[in-house]
């Protein structure tokens, strides 16, 4: 598949009027390989250092909750 | 009456395997149920609580003072994964002795029986250190843990850990730490053989640069006969009013962490890792509600590795017994756990 997305690559920077929409879907077809790719160390440190920084912006503003609070009354 | 011992005394040192040394396509994280904590027990002291399944002869090496305080504080936050039955009875027969049972029915492996016996001296610097201090644990197949920490002098600490399997000594490690007004400084020799050639050096150094900042690094060297190498990993800790972040960077990875108390009730802890030998990422997040007046604890835990897991602990009064109600699940994999606890004392 990846000979496949290069040849389509190379035939898209070839020049013609399909060229800007092919170069296009081979980046997204790229970028959706790669957030999928579940064995690759790169995207899964992205992914994890993005879950890292969720997680933290959870515990500094999402978390200071009074857990016996009464219920508010309808 | 003894007045009461000194609360939280340390169970044997929980070791982690030093970075990279895993067995092949075994996550650091992952347990029998793939989630971050892979050994029921006790909850553990500093070190403990991120231990895999290891090589039985790779060597053990506690984690330094500073990362054992940060452990220490996140794993207060995650949940112990819990599997099969436990019943602990904890029997404080003077001040300064105290004896542990733990009966431990297991739904993976064979059931085993525990016992741990703690000494500690007079000399008492805060509410949980004292010293001397010296932890038993052995179990029914005779492994040992023992563990003691002396004070040599006002700043020198030393400590000894003998860990066995069976009749055979996995791991001899010897501690000194000097602690200065503003640094601290450890050597740990970790499985010293002079016949065998081989050893591994761990020195440490940390350095307050302002109240808040701690700077420092650490050294990992190993020798073996045809074989040696050292590793170097920085060290950096910022402590808030009402969090605290950490970050290692070395050359075999990198760990953060980021502990939070929001308020008396909720607190929650957040980690990354990433092994470059390994090639392995993890994150995990984990939360702490207490509700004193419920006599409740309940700790809840979501990683990567697509698991989720909890354990509510409820305080029985006017009983001296808490109840530990456990469960994990792996959604990646399809496994769960559940389990309970009775501690006694």
């Amino acid at each position: 598949l990846s000979d496949q997305v290069s040849f389509i690559g190379t035939v898209a920077a070839a020049g013609g009027p399909g060229a800007a929409p092919q170069g296009l879907r081979g980046w997204l077809r790229r970028a959706y390989r790669f957030a999928t790719d579940r064995n690759d160390f790169r995207r899964n440190l992205l992914v994890n250092l993005g879950l890292f920084a969720a997680g933290v912006w959870v515990a500094r503003n999402l978390t200071d909750i009074d857990l016996m609070a009464p219920q508010p009354v309808p | 009456m003894h007045p009461p011992l000194l609360p939280r005394l340390l169970p044997p040192a929980l070791l982690t395997a030093p970075r990279g040394q895993r067995p092949a396509g075994e996550s650091r994280r992952q347990g029998p149920c793939g989630t971050r904590r892979d050994a029921p027990g006790h909850r553990t002291g500093p070190g403990g609580g991120t231990r895999s399944r290891r090589d039985a002869t790779a060597p053990l090496i506690q984690l330094p003072r500073h990362r054992r305080e940060a452990s220490a504080v996140l794993a207060e936050v995650f949940p112990q994964q819990m599997e099969g039955v436990k019943l602990i009875v904890t029997k404080t027969l003077s001040s300064h002795f105290q004896v542990t049972h733990t009966v431990h029915m297991s739904t993976l492996g064979p059931s085993s029986y525990h016992f741990n016996a703690t000494f500690v001296g007079d000399r008492q610097l805060g509410p949980t250190e004292a010293f001397p201090t010296l932890i038993g644990d052995m179990d029914n197949s005779g492994s040992l843990n023992a563990q003691v920490l002396h004070l040599v002098a006002e700043r020198i600490r030393t400590k000894a850990v003998f860990q066995t399997h069976q009749t055979k000594f996995v791991t001899w490690q010897f501690d000194g730490e000097y602690r200065g007004d503003d640094c601290t400084a450890t050597l740990t020799l970790g499985n010293p053989d002079l016949l065998g050639e081989s050893v591994i050096l761990v020195a440490h150094f940390l350095q307050s640069i302002t109240s808040r900042l701690v700077l420092g690094g650490e050294m990992v060297y190993h020798r073996r006969p045809g074989e040696e190498g050292a590793i170097l990993t920085l060290a950096g800790k910022y402590t808030a009013l009402k969090w605290v972040a950490t970050l290692n960077v070395g050359y075999g990875g990198a760990h953060a962490s980021y502990y939070h108390r929001a308020n008396e009730q909720v607190q929650v802890g957040v980690e990354l890792e990433a092994n470059t030998r390994l090639q392995d990422t993890t994150f995990a997040f984990g939360y702490q509600l207490n509700l004193p007046q419920a006599n409740m604890v309940f700790r809840g835990l979501l990683d990567s590795n697509w698991s989720v897991g909890g354990v509510l602990e409820k305080k029985l009064p006017p009983l001296p017994v808490t109840l530990a109600l456990g469960a994990f699940l792996n959604h990646w994999k399809n496994r769960f756990h559940c389990g309970f606890s009775v501690i006694v004392g």
